[in-house]
C-alpha cells in the first residue's frame, strides 16, 4: 500500500487531533497573525462613526448560544462604539433560546463599563415571538410590540423610550445574526421604512449578504469571527475575535494543506488505476 | 471568580466535553448532553413563550386594560389545540388558513418590494462605466448573472451558444459554492475556539486560580 492509499484511508479521527493541536497551540505558545480591516467592516464602522451625538440606535442580539464565539465579540465591539458616542441604545432579539439573557448580560457589562444608565442611555426590551410581527410592529409602535422592557418594566416609566415611537425615531439598525432574520430586516425594515441597516452575521451566512451591499440595502458587513476581529481593530479594542483569530488562521492553514493533500492523492490514485 | 460561578463553569465544562466525545464515538456521555440539552430547549421555550406572548401580549391587556378584542387572536389560537383530537382537527384550519394568508400577504410584499427588486436592479449595470476596473466588474457580475439563469432555464437543450452559456454558469455556481464553503469552515473553525478557549481560559485557568 502507497503512503497515498494510507492517506486515503486515514481515519478522520486523526484529522480531529491535527485540527484541536491546531486550536490549542495558540494557547500555549502566543502567536500573532496581522488581521486587515476590509470595506465592509470600514463602511459599518464609518456609518455608526458618522451618526450625530444622541442618535438613537437599534442594536439586535439575533442569536443562539451556540455561535457566541463569533457573534457575541461583533455586540461587545458595537456596543464599545456605540456608547463611546453617547448613542440611546435600543436591544432586543427575535431568538428565544439565550438571546434575552445574552443581551443583558453584555449591555449591563459594557454600560458598567461607560458609565451609562439603564432606562436613560439603554434599554433591553428582550425578546417577543413570531418575528415577521415584531418587525413588522415595530414600524407602528414599539409599546404595542414590547409593553414592557425584558424586566417587566413598562416603557412608560423608562425616560429614553418616550422619544422612541417607532421606526422613525431609530438613526441606524446594528443587527447581530447567525441566522435569516437578518433578510427580514432588510426586506421588511429597510425596504419598507428606509431605516438604515448594518449587520454582523455568523460565518456561514456572511457570502449571501454581500449581494446587499452591492445594491445598497445594508451599509456595512461584519463576516464571523474575521468580520469581528476587524471591528474590534477599529474600535481599539483587542478582545476575543482578535485573540482567536490566531487559532483560526493556523487551523485554515492545516485546513489548505490537507485539501492539497487529499487532491494529489486522489488524482495519483485515479492515474494509477487509469494505468491499470 | 465565586464558587457558585466556578460550579456552573463545571458543568458548562462537563457538557462541552461529553458533545466532544462524540467525534471519537456514540458513547452515553454524549447521549446524556444530547437529551439534556432537547429537554431544557423545550421547557425554557414554554415558559418564555408563556411569560411573553400569554401572560404580557394576551392576559394582562384583557384583563388590566379591557382590550376585549383580543379574545378573538387567543381563541384562533386555542383552536390550534383541535389537532390533538382526530374528530375536531380540521377545526384547527381555521387558525392555520389565518396565519397562511397572513404569511404570504406580508411576504409577497417584503419579497417582492425587498428582495427581488432591488436586487435585480442592483444587476443592472452600466458597462460603460467610470474606468476599467468598474467595467470590468460590472461585466463579470452581468456575464454572473445571465449565465446562471441560463443554467437553470430547462425548456431548451443545453447544446450550442445556450450549452456554452450553461457552462460558464455552472463555473459561477462553483465559484459560489466555494466562497460559501470557505465561510463555513471559518464558522464552525471558529466555534470551537470558543469552546476551546472557553476550556482553557473558564475552566481550567479558572480553578486554577480559585485554589491559588
Amino acid at each position: 500500500m502507497s503512503i497515498w492509499d494510507k492517506i486515503g484511508r486515514l481515519d478522520r479521527r486523526w484529522i480531529y487531533l491535527l485540527v484541536a493541536i491546531a486550536v490549542v497551540l495558540p494557547l500555549i505558545v502566543p502567536a500573532s497573525f496581522r488581521v486587515y480591516v476590509g470595506p465592509e467592516a470600514q463602511q459599518l464602522f464609518d456609518a455608526v462613526e458618522a451618526l450625530p451625538d444622541s442618535s438613537v440606535v437599534l442594536l439586535t442580539f439575533d442569536y443562539y448560544p451556540s455561535t457566541l464565539a463569533e457573534t457575541e465579540p461583533m455586540s461587545v465591539a458595537a456596543l464599545h462604539h456605540l456608547f463611546r458616542k453617547n448613542c440611546k441604545v435600543l436591544t432586543l432579539t427575535t431568538v428565544p433560546l439565550g438571546g434575552p439573557s445574552i443581551a443583558e448580560r453584555v449591555t449591563r457589562k459594557m454600560a458598567k463599563k461607560y458609565n451609562k444608565m439603564y432606562g436613560t442611555d439603554y434599554v433591553n426590551l428582550g425578546f417577543k415571538a413570531n418575528y415577521v410581527a415584531v418587525l413588522k410592529g415595530l414600524g407602528s409602535s414599539v409599546e404595542s410590540i414590547y409593553p414592557t422592557d425584558n424586566s417587566g418594566t413598562p416603557l412608560a416609566e423608562l425616560p429614553m423610550m418616550a422619544d422612541i415611537q417607532n421606526y422613525g425615531d431609530v438613526d441606524f439598525i446594528f443587527v447581530v445574526s447567525d441566522n435569516g432574520i437578518v433578510e427580514n430586516w432588510i426586506s421588511i425594515v429597510n425596504a419598507q421604512y428606509g431605516t438604515p441597516i448594518g449587520a454582523g452575521v455568523a460565518a456561514v451566512m456572511a457570502p449571501k449578504f454581500y449581494a446587499f451591499i452591492a445594491s445598497g440595502q445594508m451599509t456595512g458587513l461584519l463576516g464571523g469571527m474575521k468580520g469581528a476581529a476587524e471591528y474590534e481593530i477599529l474600535v481599539g479594542e483587542e478582545d476575543m475575535a482578535l485573540k482567536g483569530m490566531a487559532m483560526q488562521s493556523l487551523v485554515h492553514l492545516l485546513i489548505i494543506g490537507l485539501v492539497i493533500l487529499g487532491n494529489v492523492g486522489f488524482f495519483l490514485g485515479r492515474k494509477k488505476e487509469e494505468g491499470i | 471568580m465565586v464558587a457558585s460561578g466556578l460550579f456552573e463553569v463545571w458543568i458548562g465544562a462537563f457538557f462541552t466535553l461529553a458533545i466532544f466525545s462524540f467525534l471519537y464515538k456514540d458513547n452515553p456521555f454524549y447521549k446524556f448532553a444530547e437529551h439534556i440539552f432537547a429537554g431544557l430547549s423545550a421547557g425554557y421555550y414554554i415558559g418564555l413563550i408563556w411569560k411573553s406572548v400569554i401572560i404580557q401580549q394576551l392576559w394582562i391587556p384583557i384583563t388590566n386594560k379591557g382590550e376585549w378584542s383580543l379574545i378573538i387572536p387567543g381563541l384562533l389560537g386555542m383552536l390550534m389545540f383541535a389537532r390533538f383530537f382526530r374528530k375536531f382537527s380540521y377545526i384547527s384550519r381555521i387558525s392555520l388558513a389565518f396565519v397562511m394568508g397572513n404569511t404570504a400577504g406580508i411576504f409577497l410584499v417584503s419579497q417582492l418590494h425587498g428582495l427581488v427588486l432591488p436586487q435585480t436592479q442592483s444587476t443592472m449595470l452600466s458597462l460603460t462605466g467610470d474606468g476599467f476596473v468598474e467595467t470590468l466588474f460590472a461585466l463579470i457580475v452581468v456575464i454572473g448573472v445571465v449565465s446562471t439563469l441560463i443554467y437553470f432555464y430547462f425548456s431548451k437543450e443545453h447544446t450550442g451558444v445556450l450549452g456554452v452559456t450553461a457552462k460558464v454558469g455552472i463555473w459561477f455556481i462553483m465559484i459560489s459554492f466555494g466562497a460559501h464553503f470557505g465561510f463555513t469552515v471559518m464558522g464552525r473553525i471558529s466555534l470551537l475556539i470558543g469552546r476551546v478557549y472557553f476550556l482553557y481560559n473558564d475552566w481550567i485557568l479558572g480553578t486554577l486560580a480559585m485554589f491559588d
